[in-house]
């Protein structure tokens, strides 16, 4: 399943991998995240960072009518207020894929899958 | 001064935090990135302003605890992006002097440089040409600095001087503050921060508000949040970006800050007041500058007066002709629309008259192509169509359209313009796509059409003589006689297509006979027939003399 647009010259199909690389790339971008998770790590069982090739495990999209959903799964650095990272990331990714694709998202979910201390 | 301890750092804190908070408006005004919703500064302000309160509620002479109140306080409100790297800052700071009592130059120095390596550690991917930058050139600088200098009045006012310099890099880091003409605001929130800390370590007093080349960037960050919002230029509401300057003078209205700023947002938006005690300087957008300007002339002289009109610039940007009156006019939609093809203006006007959306020129010589009669389906907007060609020979090319189309649209497969009228007044915008189709098929079922037109050679069609430059009459397409009188033919046109049921017959008549011979030839009709009410329009098509229809 795929995300389409239609204008006056045709037909637009963005793969929901797009969008997720799209949502994924903003969020890294964002102060205080470390990493995105797969969001099957409750089943797995580990906190593994997502490669970069990995990200589309991180994010969920969901459309339903006109409206998007996107489910994140982040893990923060420890020591940040979390509540306001998730916030941060909610309105990147929203901003973010309205800029590159016109598209309004309707929710952006964030699950935040753990903590990682740095070693500092 | 060789060391600082716990109070002193409190001092500075409070100074700090007090600077930021009086230019929490410009640091707004600058927020382009990461998302440009103008808030960085009221975010910064609130997580600075929370880290002072914890630190004044327990400052201590030990150093090292008052740094962990700060970092306590600065992590509980944390707001915004810069505000939780305000946060790791100072918590890398906190952290590293956790043990000591007072810090010299160099312990000053290696915390700031820990701090900024705590902030990165925090964030998976850096963005340079943020507050992360100059950050860490300014802690860089401190360390180097520390070396050779003691002083740590010395140390910060090089602290300030490098932080002001890396945000003046920012631009040449991070492509969109380059795009916008701004420095990054989260970084200008920070060299605000530590220029509060070098007046408290001076003992000075600080100008309240920054005045001086700072007002063309805000006006740059101002103008591209601007350009966000407007796609079309029929939306730029206040037309002119003006720009000035009042000088003061004494027997002149007395300038407030507050009320100027009041009455003049009351002439438009984007509105920028930077003054000091000599002059101010305005920007703001405007559909009524001179009104503007009148209004600032009370206080003073006027001094570089610069006044542009957006709307061209944006029309130019978005290359579109310019017209105040076109921008206002946009083009009607019609979500379930008929398009329909026809010659002649009089022709056309009638059709639209009756319900056409739109009315592609066209007919016996110069048949539409099936891209035209796309092209004039998209042009109306519509989500649904009827297509009705009014020829037989524009009928494959509007089955085609209908399929490239990709809306739902059908084919009414009208072959005359009277039958063309029919289906369109048998139209219901309440029923379907193919539920009015059936209805405007059979509506036009049981009109007959009948064509006069000019032989353009010597031929025989359906054992018919025709001879060139005669007249021709064709009766639902078939050649009725041929003959060089007009009326003639016409008569017995009309002869051939009436019947017991016929009620209204129509006249359309063309560019090459006048009004009153279509009237004598309806009032002829009217004369022969009792019953039959004659309608008379002027078609102005060209070949055809006259359309008529019986129905």
């Amino acid at each position: 399943m795929s995300i389409e647009l239609k204008n006056e010259f045709g037909l637009i199909d963005i793969s929901q991998d797009t969008v997720a690389q799209i949502a994924g790339g903003a969020a890294i971008e964002c102060y205080g995240i470390v990493g995105m998770a797969s969001k099957h790590q409750i089943r797995d069982g580990l906190t593994d960072i997502l490669r970069k090739e990995n990200f589309t495990k991180g994010v969920l999209v969901r459309q339903e009518k006109e409206n998007l959903h996107i489910d994140m799964y982040i893990i923060v650095s420890y020591g940040t207020k979390i509540s306001e990272i998730a916030y941060q990331v909610q309105s990147k990714v929203k901003y973010t894929l309205n800029k590159s694709l016109g598209m309004s998202v309707k929710s952006v979910n964030v699950y935040v899958q753990g903590v990682r201390v740095a070693n500092v | 001064m060789k060391s600082i301890n716990g109070i002193q750092f409190a001092d500075m804190v409070q100074m700090g935090a007090h600077h930021l908070f009086q230019n929490a408006d410009y640091v707004d005004a600058l927020n382009v990135f990461p998302v440009p919703d103008g808030d960085t500064g009221t975010n910064m302000n609130l997580s600075m302003t929370s880290g002072a309160k914890e630190t004044a509620a327990h400052t201590n002479e030990h150093i090292g605890k008052t740094a962990q109140a700060l970092s306590k306080g600065l992590l509980m409100g944390a707001r915004g992006n810069s505000g939780v790297i305000l946060s790791q800052l100072f918590r890398g700071f906190g952290k590293s002097i956790e043990q000591m009592d007072v810090l010299n130059a160099k312990q000053f120095a290696d915390a700031l440089n820990y701090g900024v390596e705590t902030a990165y550690k925090a964030v998976m991917k850096p963005v340079e040409g943020t507050i992360l930058t100059v950050a860490k050139d300014s802690a860089r600088k401190a360390v180097e600095v520390s070396e050779d200098v003691e002083d740590i009045r010395e140390l910060m006012q090089a602290i300030v001087e490098e932080a002001k310099k890396s945000l003046d890099r920012t631009p040449d880091l991070l492509p969109v503050l380059k795009e916008v003409g701004v420095v990054d605001s989260g970084g200008q929130g920070l060299v605000f921060v530590y220029e509060g800390f070098l007046a408290s370590l001076k003992g000075e007093a600080l100008p309240s508000k920054t005045v001086g080349s700072s007002m063309d960037d805000l006006v740059s960050a101002e103008h591209h949040k601007n350009v966000q919002g407007f796609m079309d230029t029929a939306d730029i509401e206040f037309g002119f970006c003006t720009e000035f300057m009042v000088r003061f003078e004494d027997g002149k209205k007395a300038f407030d800050e507050t009320a100027f700023r009041n009455d003049l947002s009351e002439y438009g938006d984007s509105l920028l007041v930077i003054s000091d005690d000599e002059i101010a300087k305005i920007h703001i957008h405007s559909e009524t500058p001179g009104e503007v300007l009148t209004y600032g002339q009370q206080y003073g002289d006027l001094i570089k007066i610069k006044i542009e009109n957006m709307r061209q610039q944006h029309t130019e940007i978005v290359g579109e002709g310019y017209s105040t009156e076109a921008t206002k006019k946009k083009a009607e939609v019609h979500p379930y629309a008929i398009v329909t093809v026809a010659m002649g203006t009089g022709v056309s006007e009638l059709l639209k008259s009756l319900g056409a959306s739109a009315v592609i020129e066209g007919g016996q010589t110069m048949n539409p192509s099936t891209e035209d009669i796309v092209k004039a389906v998209e042009a109306v907007g519509a989500e649904r169509v009827l297509i009705l060609p009014n020829n037989k020979n524009i009928v494959m090319a509007a089955e085609q359209a209908a399929e490239i189309l990709g809306i739902e649209a059908a084919v009414v497969p009208t072959k005359t313009i009277p039958q063309g009228m029919a289906a369109i007044l048998a139209f219901n915008p309440q029923a379907t796509v193919e539920e009015n189709k059936n209805n405007m098929s059979e509506a036009y079922a049981h009109v007959k059409t009948g064509q006069v037109t000019f032989a353009v050679r010597d031929t025989s069609i359906d054992g018919v003589e025709i001879k060139k430059d005669d007249f021709m009459a064709l009766a639902e397409g078939k050649i009725v006689l041929s003959n060089p009188s007009l009326k003639e033919v016409t008569t017995s046109l009309i002869q051939t297509l009436m019947d017991e049921e016929a009620e209204i017959v129509t006249v359309i008549y063309g560019e090459d006979v006048s009004e009153e011979e279509a009237n004598e030839f309806a009032a002829f009709i009217e004369a022969q027939y009792e019953d039959v009410e004659v309608e008379v329009y002027n078609g102005k098509q060209p070949l055809y003399p006259y359309i008529l229809s019986v129905e």
